[in-house]
């Protein structure tokens, strides 16, 4: 997994969906072992500049390469499998169960099912994982999805607000996650709009569409 | 992981959901059992009349009715489970193959279920029967495919409950010509393997258009 | 100001008009039909018309799709509108002249069925055009369903004929010299005539992009500036 090579770099991207200029000429650069806080207002663009790290939106203009893919081409199928997203809406079904959500990640990442057990043992949800996604609260969710981290053990790691409605516990799971994959030698970005939450290498900030660094 | 586990994992996974909903079983079916309770009402209840129309009018509720296990909830993911879905690093392929075998096998139920209500109520002449088996799973399949598509191209449009019947049912008619004029076939003793030929057809043409279209469709949704 | 050398294929497009409709009404009736069956002269070239430009709306749709050009996502959609007016025009004309010839308005002949359903697919085409915003989104989504329903005509076509095979299969065989004349003539006008109305309906789909453009190049807001920091204290002011 260990990459010495740059995990991701946005070369003056700019991009529009419709008619609202998202961002342009942005430039952003992960080197293994970093993390990365993302910060910015409501609507600023984090939100969409983390899924194009995450190769699910493509340029309109200029290039990026992620885990050694070029996005907008079908090279970013091969290299998908390495990156989990965690965003503020929650990746799961709702009406299955905790358990079976977490199954379903291991079924589709070729991982034998039995191993969504551990992994949500160890966020702490052992004994809810009968509980249906719908009747489970944000927290529970969220840490529902970082099993789906710790069962992929990406290589980049991006988490949207990935903080809200944590109790400290979880807070704890979250830096511990974001640590573990650092270790390994990948990266991990963190958007938020409290900058005082995250302990991060650097931080950077969207504005007037473009990315800059915060001292 | 293979091509084909990524398939039955999707399939099981639409089916897992569908099983908590139950939306075909418990809604749509009974919605087109009682269809078929009406007809009769506003043509006339003649035996041999309905005996004579009755395959047609099943497979005309089985076609319109069917959009509703197309629509269903659980053929519709949201953002957050498209983007789960697409991050597992699964092919658009055989993300379309396995929605598809899943609304396949659901119109299948759906077609199952109407069957005996079609026999209780209208008392058709069927013939040789078990070609049912063949016809019914054909016609599913091309439902099913055609339903996958049309539904891509809908996504996250906000009037998709109107716009995919309309951009399905036109297309649909191979599908009830050959349904129609097997069963047609059956009851009169005649050959059936042109209508068969017709159905295999137009499976095939969709499964083609499906798996090109999969990973344009994809990108068209983010 | 347009000058008449502009508006060339205009003066082209009402010549040859002019002579079809002249032709079309003084050629000799037919003996059976009598001047009813004139209504031919627009039916048949109605009909060639709508598949000439949905042929064109798939032609479109693959180019778009190969090179990402937007010049040929507007000719697929040009193209489609003009003919899902002119399958309607065709299914009009037919049931005109069915209506006195069989008797009743409508015939289950394969080609009419087809072309009923031809409208029906294009509407839904058009449909999905209208409901998609995103100008990349729309016309990649609408690429692929012209193309998908492109494929499946032919099938569309050959059940219905294959369904009919017991009834009549093509009743236009027996067309003299005169009459042919008559109806080449007018399959002419009408691809003058969409000529004409794509190379309009082009333009303007060209300037309702450029304007879009403009708008868009104009207002220099990017996602977020049009959210400004909440103004409580001026708002209690006023109160």
């Amino acid at each position: 997994m260990t990459s010495t090579t740059t995990i991701a770099s946005l070369e003056d991207v700019g991009l529009h969906i419709g008619n609202t200029v998202i961002l342009r000429e942005a430039k952003l650069t992960l080197e293994p072992g970093e993390k990365v806080g993302l910060l910015g207002p409501n609507g600023s663009g984090k939100t969409t500049l983390l899924r194009m790290l995450a190769t699910l939106l493509a340029p309109t203009s200029g290039s990026g390469m992620v885990l050694g893919a070029e996005l907008g081409t079908p090279e970013v199928y091969e290299i998908r499998n390495q990156i989990v997203m965690v965003g503020h809406l929650p990746g799961l079904y709702p009406e299955l169960t905790l358990g079976e959500n977490t199954e379903l990640v291991a079924r589709l990442s070729g991982h034998p099912p039995e191993i969504a057990a551990g992994a949500l043992a160890q966020v702490g949800l052992g004994r809810a994982s009968e509980r249906r996604a719908d009747q489970s609260s944000k927290g529970m969710l969220r840490r529902a999805e970082l099993a789906r981290a710790l069962i992929l053990e990406p290589t980049l790691l991006l988490l949207d607000e990935a903080h809200a409605g944590l109790d400290a516990e979880a807070i704890g799971l979250v830096d511990a996650l974001a640590d573990r994959v650092v270790t390994a030698g990948g990266s991990v970005v963190l958007v938020s709009h409290e900058p005082g939450r995250l302990t991060v290498d650097r931080s950077v900030q969207i504005v007037d569409g473009t990315v800059e660094r915060v001292s | 992981m293979s091509f084909w586990r990524q398939v039955f994992e999707i399939a099981r996974k639409d089916l897992l959901v569908e099983s908590r909903t139950a939306e075909v079983a418990l809604m749509t079916a009974p919605f087109g059992a009682a269809a078929l309770i009406l007809i009769p009402l506003a043509i006339g209840t003649d035996a041999p009349l309905l005996s004579q129309l009755g395959p047609g009018l099943y497979w005309v509720v089985v076609l319109l009715f069917g959009m509703l296990v197309i629509l269903r909830k659980s053929a519709v993911d949201g953002q957050p489970q498209r983007d789960l879905v697409r991050l597992l690093g699964i092919d658009p392929a055989a993300t379309f193959a396995g929605a598809t075998i899943a609304t396949s096998l659901l119109v299948l139920f759906f077609e199952i279920a109407l069957g005996p209500v079609l026999i209780a109520l209208y008392n058709p002449e069927l013939g040789s029967w078990p070609w049912l088996f063949v016809i019914l799973p054909l016609v599913a399949a091309g439902m099913g495919m055609l339903g996958t598509i049309a539904s891509g191209v809908t996504t996250s449009i906000g009037t998709r409950t109107s716009l995919t019947p309309l951009l399905i049912v036109p297309l649909s008619l191979p599908l009830l010509l050959g349904a129609t004029q097997a069963l047609e076939g059956l009851r009169l003793g005649r050959s059936i393997v042109p209508w068969l030929i017709l159905l295999v057809s137009v499976d095939l043409a969709l499964a083609v258009s499906g798996v090109l279209a999969a990973r344009p469709l994809e990108e068209a949704v983010t | 100001m347009t000058t008449l050398r502009s508006r060339w294929l205009e003066i082209l497009a009402i010549g040859v008009i002019g002579v079809s409709v002249l032709r079309s009404m003084t050629v000799e009736a037919d003996v059976v039909q009598g001047d009813v069956q004139r209504i031919m002269y627009v039916h048949v070239p109605s009909a060639w018309l709508a598949f000439l430009a949905f042929g064109v709306t798939v032609f479109g749709s693959v180019a778009w799709l190969r090179t990402r050009d937007r010049r040929w996502d507007r000719l697929a959609a040009s193209s489609a509108e003009i003919g899902v007016v002119f399958t309607g025009l065709a299914i009009a004309a037919g049931m005109i002249w069915a209506r006195p010839v069989w008797g009743q308005f409508w015939t289950w002949e394969p080609r009419l069925v087809t072309t009923a359903l031809l409208f029906f697919i294009y509407l839904g085409y058009l449909a999905l055009r209208r409901a998609v915003i995103d100008p990349e989104q729309r016309a990649r989504r609408s690429a692929i369903m012209g193309i998908v329903a492109f494929i499946q005509i032919p099938i569309v076509y050959e059940s219905v004929n294959w369904w009919r095979s017991l009834h009549q299969t093509s009743s236009r065989s027996s067309i003299d010299t005169p009459l042919r004349i008559t109806l080449l003539l007018g399959v002419v006008a009408f691809t003058f005539v969409y000529a004409v109305l794509l190379r309009r309906r082009l333009e303007l789909a060209r300037l309702e992009e450029e304007l879009e453009t403009r708008r868009f190049e104009s207002s220099q807001d990017v996602a977020g500036a049009a959210i400004t920091p909440p103004s409580l204290a001026s708002v209690e002011q006023h109160d």
